[in-house]
């Protein structure tokens, strides 16, 4: 500390390049032995067609044609662009209103905050217990309500044509107290000042949320719907434990139908190739996603 | 003197801007209160049902006319021991995935190198791809370490899909840490090391706080891994456990939302004791 001689600092930085090293190979080898290694072992593995015992055999691209002939699988695939669309836009709009909603200087605010959050905290399948229980056809809560109103309930996770709208119900219900939390504490964060100088100058309510608070809350955003789109590609617990992706697959997503394959099937070269297609979809949905993140890292960098 | 104030122009019009919050102000919590009747309805009714007999379960709107703890005898019964596993599992491979994602965001906030920007990449392709692509192969390696139905395979599993999301949180709160702080130690003569293990981890303390609870929520959620890994009572994790309640071919209502109730009581918990500690942390983190 005496003496700031640069030379005297070579063996320190050595030994400090040593331990980066070190430290960055060990999360590096579980990474390429846990993903970049059964990645091309899935893909390898889609040429081929196997049930996990007998050798595998090689059939080209056999297992993707088959799938394209299959209604299963195209009905999977757009389940799973619903499930885009769903949670980019409602649990996102959700949270955010209730955000606005409790933005207030409100006695028990605490209290509201805590029951819109607790959903989030429960366990998926827990999730899908609750809202089985709900959606019961003839007495469940939801059923009951529809008829109160006056018209006749639809069999909610039975009827294929509305059950992946259903479900949407239940993750609806169980992620908006997460974009909930995130966009209350984002609001909280915005300088109040600002706020009060538009509100004293006659700005209206939608003239204050669009033009200052919304893009303000811009990080809160790209937070929520990064999530919600990684999520809607890996969706899988909560229908595999609500509807198992039936009846007859209508409410199945590639998921579901990757899991079904291979594990129930055991067509593991099918099931490989359902995999890649997964893999295609999702580098594609979240492209723009890591193309933001990355320039962001520029930015900060320069 | 009231009478006065109140015939005064400006006390009038500043009464009726009152008022104009306070009916604003009640909707407010009228539609608070409402929403918040919908939020609560789920589980209201699963606590419900969960007291029940089976004469009564079917109307699902009645309070029970008496209570039967039976239910919780019985959903004890089918799910206690996976509660006792789940925390086997998700112990060690929070704790873990932490550790070594730590390791990783240490020289990836502090130092540049070359292919800094190609790890970065690496990391989040990690945290986006959907587990479910590598699944097969990894069962087979599983199987081949006889890995597969022992709760130390999910730690590895666990493990090895926490640490992109790990490294990636840890680089942003790491780089929130004034970087003088560093080159402060390092003058000192401090080695990464040490600086590591006894100035960075300490500071960090918060976000290393929410992190633990996010890692811990998505491990102990998980059902996909549970499923495809283990295929006995004494691995299984709550959610598979849960999962062969609800799949049953002749699904015992009263037990399974008894069983419900006791399998969201941990987490909950968790939730609520370190309800400040999680928001505080995800939001620096998060927001940078």
């Amino acid at each position: 500390m005496t003496t700031l001689n640069p030379l005297a600092a070579i063996p320190f930085r050595q030994r400090d390049r040593m331990t980066y090293f070190i430290f960055l190979m060990v999360p590096a080898v579980l990474y390429v032995a846990a993903y970049i290694y059964p990645t091309i072992e899935t893909f390898r593995l889609s040429f081929f067609e196997w049930d996990g015992f007998s050798p595998p055999e090689y059939i080209g691209l056999e297992n993707y044609w088959e799938l394209l002939g299959e209604p299963r699988f195209r009905n999977a695939f757009f389940n799973n662009l619903k499930w885009l669309v769903f949670y980019l836009t409602l649990p996102t709009v959700t949270g955010l209103a209730l955000a606005l909603l409790l933005d207030a200087e409100l006695r028990g605010s605490v209290v509201f905050r805590t029951i819109f959050f607790i959903p989030f905290t429960i366990t998926t399948v827990a999730v899908a217990s609750a809202w089985r229980w709900m959606y019961k056809p003839s007495n469940g809560v939801m059923t009951q309500f529809v008829e109160a109103l006056g018209f006749d309930a639809p069999n909610w996770l039975g009827d294929p044509s509305i059950n992946t709208y259903s479900i949407m119900g239940a993750a609806l219900w169980a992620w908006s107290g997460f974009t909930f939390l995130i966009y209350f504490g984002g609001l909280r964060a915005l300088p109040t000042e600002l706020i009060e100088a538009a509100r004293i100058d006659g700005a209206k309510f939608w003239t204050i949320l669009f033009k200052i608070k919304l893009p303000l809350l811009w990080p809160s955003t790209i937070v929520v719907l990064g999530i919600a789109a990684v999520d809607s590609m890996k969706i899988f617990d909560l229908v595999w434990a609500m509807t198992q992706g039936g009846p007859y697959r209508s409410s199945s997503v590639l998921a579901v139908e990757m899991y079904e394959t291979s594990f129930v099937m055991f067509k593991l070269g099918q099931g490989a190739a359902v995999a890649f297609v997964l893999l295609v979809v999702a580098s594609i949905v979240v492209m723009p996603y890591i193309y933001h993140m990355t320039r962001q890292v520029d930015e900060v960098k320069e | 003197m009231s009478v006065t104030t109140d015939t005064h122009p400006v006390a009038a019009s500043r009464m009726s801007g009152l008022t104009r919050k306070q009916v604003t102000r009640g909707l407010r919590y009228v539609a608070l209160t409402l929403l918040a009747i919908v939020y609560m309805m789920p589980l209201l009714v699963v606590l419900n049902a969960s007291l029940k007999t089976p004469a009564d379960i079917q109307q699902v709107l009645a309070l029970p006319t008496q209570i039967e703890w039976a239910n919780y005898v019985a959903g004890w019964d089918r799910i206690g021991r996976s509660l006792w596993n789940s925390v086997l599992i998700t112990g060690p491979s929070v704790v873990l995935s932490i550790l070594i994602g730590a390791m990783a965001a240490y020289p990836l906030s502090q130092v540049r190198f070359k292919g800094d920007r190609i790890v970065f990449l690496f990391l989040l392709a990690g945290m986006l791809v959907p587990q479910q692509v590598v699944q097969i192969p990894l069962f087979m390696m599983m199987r081949a370490l006889g890995l597969y139905n022992t709760i130390p395979g999910l730690w590895l599993v666990h493990l090895a899909f926490g640490i992109p999301f790990c490294t990636f949180f840890l680089r942003n709160f790491f780089t929130t840490i004034p970087s003088s702080m560093f080159e402060a130690a390092q003058i000192d003569g401090c080695t990464a090391f040490s600086y590591f293990w006894k100035i960075l981890m300490p500071a960090s303390i918060s976000g290393i706080a929410a992190l633990a609870i996010i890692q811990s929520r998505s491990v102990w959620n998980d059902l996909f891994f549970g499923l495809t890994l283990t295929n006995s009572p004494n691995t299984q994790p709550t959610p598979v456990a849960l999962y062969t309640l609800i799949g049953g071919m002749e699904v015992d209502e009263g037990p399974l939302m008894a069983a419900t109730v006791i399998s969201i009581i941990p987490v909950m918990a968790v939730f609520l004791v370190f309800q400040k500690a999680f928001t505080r942390g995800l939001l620096g983190g998060s927001s940078k």
